[in-house]
């Protein structure tokens, strides 16, 4: 189970986000930005093809707070490749556990028999508030009729989904593991008899027209993890309605202050607009999460 | 708080300014410039304004396209050609900001050659570079290199080679690997060339240099992935290692944060962010001030 106090903290309204942060003291970053950072996007554990040099998760969290992150939204690695799934997420709550700023996010795989079992661990063993998918590394397509059944109960369940579009450029992929990005076009149609459903899109690189369907489709979210170009994050940004857009830095695959330098580098931005996108949109997500 | 002066990631203005930036990879308007040989080239340069400013650059090295036929326009590549006062422009405007390379088309060597020798020997340009995609583009192994390599090489200027491992194959047959690079430096081991982006899969493309002491590895053109530059440094040295931005289609965060999020030492990001591409253009810089026109 997670920790009380991290539980009573995520039990929020939408919008609210301050009441989603876990107690910590402010950082000298917090009092540059006036706000409390969240990644809606990090991983544990360790990559399948390399060390990282923040793989370890106190490593991890030491660099996630030198940078101001008060709260991050954490995976696992070992959800993409592995198949005892329970005991990836096991790991998982046990490695979040202890440690106030970290947020488990279940992986499940409905490739595997009993998919539903993992669903329930998730949402009443470990009280996690939201799932990833990995449906390019698990097989199946948004169109396949286990995706909409994982929408549908993680979304009867008050729990959020969180689809990683891609773990990597598929032009650095191991030769033998060459998995393509997943075609997130499915999606505009399924969310359509979701309603309710929350789902956030991780790592893409989507461009119009795509992008702009999905932007105009209730209930869809996107991370800044790889949106890249020096203006990428503002153009996202007004590319889609408002509150839509959530800092994720796909920490420890990517440098962490790669996504942090990326939001406000250009200047385009203002402070409100800062503020939703490494803030509060993280709380429109989370929404009214029942943990 | 104002936004300009947000840091949140970032070293303070002073801590950057002390690593002395010198980015030898900057990309405005990459495929053309504007059929007026320099309005996108200019448009993209105010655009990555803000990010050269919060990274506190000193210097940016760019790629201009002189006519050799690097783009598909034939307009521009005659005006290229008839106009060169057009490929000035920038330098002109931001004189104190950028320095550059000319791109070269290996398929032409005539007309490389005498690029070459207008804005290398005539100035004001530092270098060339030989483009891993576009109708300029030909594997850096091929024997047309030759004559190319050595008229740079009597010029004292540098050599940037776009390179690229990909998994599943080459872009196009016009691509460069690491590999192909080594193979094409070891024919000139006194002259210095620049595998840009590392060969974009950085595992591999560090192997493949690692043992030309002639090549730097050029750290843009891919995502932020970590483990890059500390595997660089380890394998190849810092002394080795140069920063490029690729603004403004890549970005501040992606390609600065490779080098000052790295666990490396201070003096090493310091080398790297802009001492060796400083001494990489030394030679350069000096052959220029002994040229009638000498270069900026």
């Amino acid at each position: 189970m997670m920790h009380r106090r991290k539980v009573l903290s995520l039990g929020i309204s939408a919008g609210v986000a301050s009441a989603l942060l876990p107690t910590r003291a402010r950082s000298a970053d917090d009092e540059q930005t006036g706000f409390r950072i969240i990644d809606t996007n990090i991983s544990l554990f360790r990559w399948p093809f390399r060390r990282l040099p923040l793989d370890d998760p106190d490593a991890l969290v030491k660099k996630l707070r030198s940078l101001g992150i008060a709260q991050a939204w954490a995976g696992s690695f070992e959800g993409i490749l592995h198949r005892d799934i329970a005991g990836v997420n096991q790991r998982l709550a046990d490695a979040c556990r202890n440690r106030a700023e970290l947020i488990p996010v279940g992986s499940i795989n409905p490739e595997l028999p009993d998919w539903e079992h993992d669903l329930r661990n998730c949402t009443e063993e470990h009280n996690m508030p939201g799932i990833r998918l990995h449906p390019n590394y698990h097989g199946y397509t948004l169109d396949d009729p286990r995706f909409s059944r994982v929408v549908e109960l993680a979304s009867s369940a008050g729990r959020f989904i969180q689809i990683a579009a891609a773990m990597e450029d598929t032009r650095t992929q191991q030769a033998l593991v060459q998995v393509p990005d997943v075609n997130l076009a499915p999606l505009v149609k399924l969310m359509r008899v979701m309603p309710g459903a929350r789902v956030q899109i991780l790592n893409h690189n989507l461009r119009p027209p795509l992008l702009l369907q999905l932007g105009e489709t209730p209930g869809v979210f996107f991370d800044t993890s790889r949106v890249d170009g020096t203006d990428g994050v503002p153009q996202l940004v007004h590319s889609v309605p408002p509150g839509r857009v959530l800092f994720g830095s796909h920490a420890p695959f990517l440098i962490p202050e790669a996504a942090l330098i990326r939001v406000h580098e250009s200047g385009v931005l203002d402070e409100a607009s800062l503020r939703t996108v490494l803030s509060e949109n993280a709380g429109q997500l989370f929404g009214n999460t029942a943990v | 708080m104002n936004p300009a002066d947000m840091q949140l990631g970032l070293p303070s203005p002073e801590q950057l300014k002390g690593y002395r930036i010198w980015d030898s990879y900057f990309t405005p308007a990459w495929s053309h410039p504007g059929a007026d040989g320099s309005s996108g080239l200019l448009t993209d340069i105010e655009r990555s304004l803000p990010a050269i400013r919060k990274g506190q650059f000193e210097k940016l090295c760019y790629f201009p396209h002189v006519g050799t036929g690097t783009t598909n326009d034939a307009a521009y590549e005659a005006l290229a050609r008839s106009r060169p006062e057009v490929i000035l422009k920038p330098v002109e405007r931001w004189p104190d900001l950028l320095l550059g390379m000319i791109q070269l088309n290996a398929h032409n060597v005539p007309a490389s050659l005498d690029a070459i020798n207008r804005w290398l020997r005539d100035g004001p340009m530092l270098g060339v570079y030989f483009p891993g995609g576009g109708p300029g583009a030909m594997t850096c192994t091929h024997s047309n290199f030759s004559p190319l390599v050595e008229r740079v090489a009597e010029l004292n200027g540098v050599i940037m080679q776009h390179t690229w491992f990909k998994t599943g194959g080459k872009q196009g047959p016009g691509e460069s690997t690491p590999s192909e690079l080594a193979e094409l430096s070891a024919r000139y081991p006194q002259q210095k060339f620049v595998c840009a982006h590392g060969g974009g899969e950085w595992e591999r493309g560090i192997r493949a240099v690692r043992s030309s002491p002639n090549i730097l590895v050029e750290t843009s053109g891919f995502d932020a992935t970590a483990g890059f530059i500390e595997m660089a440094v380890r394998d190849i040295g810092a002394e080795r290692i140069i920063f490029g931005s690729h603004l403004p289609s890549r970005s501040l965060g992606t390609e600065l944060g490779k080098v000052i999020g790295a666990d490396i030492s201070e003096r090493d990001k310091k080398l790297i962010l802009g001492e060796n591409f400083r001494n990489l253009l030394r030679p350069s810089v000096k052959a220029a001030e002994h040229t009638p026109r000498g270069r900026e």
